[in-house]
């Protein structure tokens, strides 16, 4: 992932915030952010040996897959839900954000841009799959399930009563202001509910009794 | 994978034949505290309680490096050590000593005996004052809190007003829990292993399978066998099914297979055909020798009345408790399977408690936590120190 995007992360989470951290891998970043910003971060991770590598790190880490493990918390549990490696992997990304919303008031994703125009380039003169930076595996091997550009993610928002208040955009050259769409590879993009029509309009389950009990220390 | 075979070949160090074991905390021994006063859930109260107990390590200056380590149904407070007569390691010799997963150079380790166990704490076997006989099916019933509430009383006896952190597999792990919740002052982390809130149909049917067979063994006179003439046979065969729920399929093949005992005439149906068959035999036996049958029916049926939340809202038994959980389970327990630890860690989490949850992919069954086991081993050593260093150092606290 483009280092920026981290970058971008530490800049947004205020100090001391609650951080959930969803495919935290090894926690090398949630350690960072940990140490940078102060804030209380837990880290949810599939692979057992990853999470033994948070647990080293000391990190609080859950090890299951992501529904499994935003299933642990109760709502609004955390001020920041960071989805930072994992979104394209995600068999239903829009059930995956509505719960990243039940437990965190605002959620951060990061994706791949699909409509850089060298994905364009390739598709139209190669005439195959690209492969390109922020893309680097062959169809066959590529992790990824969904394919998306930046039009596409506003359009995702938009249905799921979010919007973006911060985004920000990367090529291997640096930061992208200028058509991002076409030029951006990474992009990142904090996420607020609308006021008037949230994701909760889907979400189940009342807030739980007790849900602003603070957190332990 | 040759590590994973390696350590199914040499199993537990509870029942199995050892042979030039070496613990590099040499010779262990264990005490025996009497603790006056005590009172059981059911409202009996004993005038004293005869505890064994083990320590291991040094007690830090500020008296806050105390762990409890709780032992599991057939354990003893033998934790860690050569036993002075018989020689043997402790049950827990993999995992607690010098730079082990339970650090004796960092920690002061306690274990103790279970109340209504027969390796020295007050149980069934025990003689009762009144009476001069042992209590056998006299003795009040016994539960998971009651074990709790001896080992706080030990805790006091020897000085502590804090544990650093309680830990235990299994049975253990029930106590661990129990701990969090019925003391939750006194408990800084709670490290339940293989363990659950309370027993499903399934765990207690299997339970009840080993009951069965001691109380139907005509030796067992309802509890009021002599030393010479105890129901041996029933409490075997207890121990044979508990022991096959501890393994896992592929621990059996990879142990056992299909090996054939040496030299046996395949139609004689009497004797052990199978390598397996004589495995058990061996681990009946060797059992027998060791273990009360009356304390087998007591600590069974505290197991299956265990129930961490009472029958109240869990949120509410929960949001009492400070300690800090690591839970661990693992994917080859199938009688105490990981669904049970992850439904335990999300009623945690939901009562906003810190929880560490890892679900552990190795292949030996229940008794993960018994046998060598450095991917286990490698968890619970670094979530020590880092708990018990954040805990020093607030300012370094990384979770929530």
């Amino acid at each position: 992932m483009h280092p920026g995007i981290y970058e971008s992360v530490l800049d947004w989470i205020p100090n001391g915030a609650r951080v959930l951290d969803l495919g935290t891998g090894d926690g090398a970043f949630l350690e960072r952010l940990v140490k940078a910003r102060r804030v209380m971060a837990e880290g949810v991770e599939r692979k057992p040996e990853l999470v033994a590598r948070c647990i080293q790190r000391g990190l609080v880490a859950h090890q299951g897959n992501i529904a499994e493990g935003l299933d642990q918390y109760g709502d609004q549990t955390f001020d920041y839900v960071l989805l930072l490696g994992t979104f394209q992997e995600l068999i239903s990304p829009m059930e995956i954000v509505r719960e990243a919303f039940r437990v965190g008031r605002r959620v951060i994703v990061a994706y791949s841009n699909f409509a850089h125009y060298r994905v364009r380039l390739q598709i139209l003169f190669g005439g195959h799959t690209p492969v390109t930076k922020s893309l680097p595996e062959l169809w066959y091997r590529t992790t990824n399930l969904h394919f998306l550009s930046i039009l596409d993610f506003r359009e995702f928002c938009r249905q799921m009563g979010v919007s973006a208040i911060r985004q920000a955009c990367f090529s291997s050259r640096g930061e992208v202001g200028f058509l991002p769409n076409l030029f951006a590879e990474e992009v990142v993009t904090l996420l607020e509910t609308d006021k008037r029509q949230g994701p909760e309009a889907g979400a189940s389950g009342g807030r739980e009794p007790g849900g602003t009990a603070g957190l332990n220390p | 994978m040759t590590g994973a075979r390696a350590n199914i070949a040499q199993g537990d160090l509870q029942d199995q034949k050892i042979t030039g074991y070496q613990s590099p905390l040499g010779v262990t021994r264990t005490q025996t505290a009497t603790l006056r006063g005590v009172q059981m859930q059911s409202g009996f109260t004993f005038d004293q309680v005869e505890v064994a107990y083990q320590t291991l390590g040094t007690l830090s200056a500020r008296r806050d490096n105390a762990i409890l380590v709780c032992h599991a149904l057939s354990g003893t407070a033998h934790v860690a050590g050569l036993h002075p007569e018989t020689g043997r390691p402790g049950w827990w010799d993999y995992h607690v000593g010098p730079g082990k997963a339970v650090d004796t150079d960092k920690f002061f380790v306690i274990c103790s005996n279970v109340l209504g166990g027969c390796d020295g704490t007050t149980g069934p076997m025990s003689v009762r004052p009144e009476t001069g006989q042992p209590y056998g099916m006299d003795f009040p019933a016994v539960t998971v809190s009651d074990m709790v509430t001896v080992q706080a009383k030990l805790v006091e006896h020897l000085g502590l007003s804090q544990l650093f952190a309680v830990i235990g597999g299994s049975m253990g792990g029930m106590q661990a829990l129990a701990w969090a919740v019925n003391l939750p002052d006194l408990v800084r982390v709670c490290i339940p292993i293989a363990t659950c809130a309370s027993h499903n149909a399934m765990q207690i049917a299997f339970n009840e399978i080993g009951r069965r067979a001691i109380i139907t063994d005509p030796n067992w006179n309802s509890g009021n066998y002599t030393p010479e003439c105890r129901p041996k046979h029933g409490l075997a065969v207890a121990r044979m099914v508990g022991h096959v729920t501890y393994l896992s399929e592929y621990a059996m093949t990879r142990k056992f297979g299909r090996t054939l005992q040496p030299r046996i005439a395949p139609a004689d149906a009497e004797e052990a055909l199978f390598t397996v068959e004589n495995y058990l035999h061996h681990q009946g036996e060797s059992f027998v020798n060791r273990f009360d049958p009356n304390s087998y029916l007591y600590l069974t049926k505290a197991l299956d009345q265990f129930d961490l939340f009472g029958g109240q809202p869990p949120q509410e038994v929960l949001r009492r408790v400070s300690a800090r959980f690591l839970v661990i389970s693992f994917a080859s327990d199938w009688l105490y399977p990981p669904a049970q630890s992850r439904e335990l860690v999300r009623l945690l989490k939901r009562a906003r408690v810190a929880a560490t949850y890892i679900n552990l992919e190795t292949l030996y069954g229940h008794d993960s936590f018994l046998i060598q086991n450095p991917e286990f081993a490698n968890v619970v050593r670094h979530y020590l120190e880092n708990e018990y260093r954040n805990g020093n150092f607030p300012e370094a606290g990384a979770a929530i």
